[in-house]
């Protein structure tokens, strides 16, 4: 009966080594962002890159970072598809997408502001990571588009909603076509 | 700190465990060795072998040594003490064990918590009671009337308990919008129950007449738990301790315990 509870015990200082749950491991999915994929208006299966496109949220003085540049560059991209964060203590989101941002000539320079209307629900992760919070857009008003100024035309031609849940960050939640 | 603590106690427990061995072989040794140095240096084995029979009858005759049997209660002085200085903590565990044959002890804990656990980004509010059951070995030989226990031995626990989740952070790691603050929630989870079997080492010195000095590790394994919901789990379960990702827990609990002799029974003089 002693050699089994020795045994017993033996069995689960190893089965117990380490395992740490204190730390969120940065593969675990957390708070998604919302993934926008530009495609070309005439020819709307393809892939568009958009051109020195910054990202900046309202209320921010500084864009979304896209690189690891060290000066202003990082905040510009020039790939298809941007990953942006919706706050998790509003259902509104306004950012503005500014197309040749910094470009030498300012008529080329275009400012589309969309507001993203959502609900959220914040799920729990773990102990260690908390809560994430999911959106879902707003079924009947997902956004507002306007072009600045307003008299300007609008860069962004189309923008259509692909997944109105935003759960996690492997699909494309919407798609801009320009 | 909390790991380094783990490690701390797991080190300990396998040292305890090397204690009780080291002490159950020792007495039998000590008996012919001390026979060896009174009997004659010059004398060939064969005689030093023929010796010790003659001096354990003897003996035998006469001191009989009476194992007294009874019931030992008490009291877990971390869990009492604790809610002194650690505002979060409120909680009393009773101990009891009845002595069973010479080595075997029924034992069992009985206790209620209530327990607000503060993690990274969880606050929690855990309220329960637990029933340990089980045994105690007591692997140490005693000298005389001594009556101490180097112990290891298994139990079953069972709680029932709620969990209250008081606030919480959502995990953001793009907080471009800044750190959001914590959300308050107050989201009652009634009715959960666990239970799980763990392997107590411990170790109960006799300081005065019937009081006992004891103190103990514990290294629990979850069976099975009724989770809040489907996308919360339990974070602490009364009498088990904070829950591990691998279904295991660790404890520990120093206690006072009075021994109420209820009847005597002579020593079996071994084999």
């Amino acid at each position: 009966m002693k050699k089994i509870l020795i045994l017993l015990l033996i069995a689960m200082f190893t089965v117990s080594s380490c395992e740490k749950d204190d730390i969120c491991d940065a593969n675990t999915p957390t708070t998604p962002r919302l993934v926008i994929v530009f495609y070309d208006i005439n020819n709307p299966s393809v892939l568009k890159n958009v051109t020195n496109l910054k990202v900046i949220g309202d209320g921010k003085t500084e864009g979304i970072v896209f690189n690891s540049a060290t000066d202003d560059s990082k905040y510009l991209t020039n790939g298809s598809t941007i990953s942006i964060p919706l706050k998790t203590d509003s259902n509104t989101t306004k950012y503005s997408f500014i197309l040749n941002s910094g470009n030498a000539n300012p008529t080329l320079t275009d400012i589309d502001e969309v507001t993203f209307n959502y609900t959220r629900s914040d799920i729990f992760v773990s102990r260690a990571c908390g809560f994430k919070t999911l959106f879902t857009f707003d079924p009947s008003n997902p956004f507002v588009h306007a072009s600045v100024p307003e008299t300007k035309l609008k860069w962004m031609q189309y923008i259509s909603i692909e997944k109105s849940n935003i759960a996690n960050e492997n699909e494309t939640h919407i798609k801009v076509f320009f | 700190m909390k790991h380094t603590l783990k490690y701390f106690f797991r080190i300990w427990l396998l040292m305890s465990l090397f204690l009780a061995q080291a002490q159950d072989i020792i007495p039998k040794k000590t008996s012919s060795e001390r026979t060896k140095i009174e009997g004659e240096i010059p004398e060939a084995p064969k005689q030093a072998v023929a010796k010790p029979v003659a001096a354990a009858k003897t003996d035998s005759i006469v001191p009989l040594k009476k194992d007294r049997y009874g019931v030992r209660v008490g009291v877990d002085l971390y869990k009492l003490t604790r809610g002194l200085y650690d505002s979060n903590y409120k909680g009393i565990e009773l101990v009891g064990d009845y002595r069973l044959t010479k080595k075997y002890f029924l034992a069992a804990e009985l206790g209620s918590e209530d327990k607000t656990t503060v993690d990274d980004r969880l606050n929690t509010t855990t309220k329960g009671t637990y029933l340990k059951v089980g045994f105690d070995y007591n692997a140490y030989e005693n000298w005389l009337d001594m009556e101490n226990i180097i112990s290891i031995g298994l139990r079953y626990g069972v709680s029932t308990f709620n969990q209250r989740l008081n606030s919480y952070k959502t995990y953001n790691a793009y907080p471009y919008f800044g750190e959001i603050p914590w959300k308050s929630s107050g989201e009652e989870f009634n009715g959960l129950t666990a239970n799980w079997i763990e392997v107590v080492t411990g170790i109960k010195v006799k300081v005065i007449n019937n009081i006992f000095v004891g103190f103990s590790l514990r290294m629990n394994i979850l069976v099975a738990d009724k989770k809040p919901s489907d996308n919360f789990e339990n974070l602490y379960i009364p009498g088990f301790n904070r829950t591990y990702a691998g279904n295991f827990g660790a404890g520990f609990n120093y206690t006072v315990t009075y021994f109420v002799p209820l009847y005597k029974k002579t020593a079996k003089t071994k084999k």
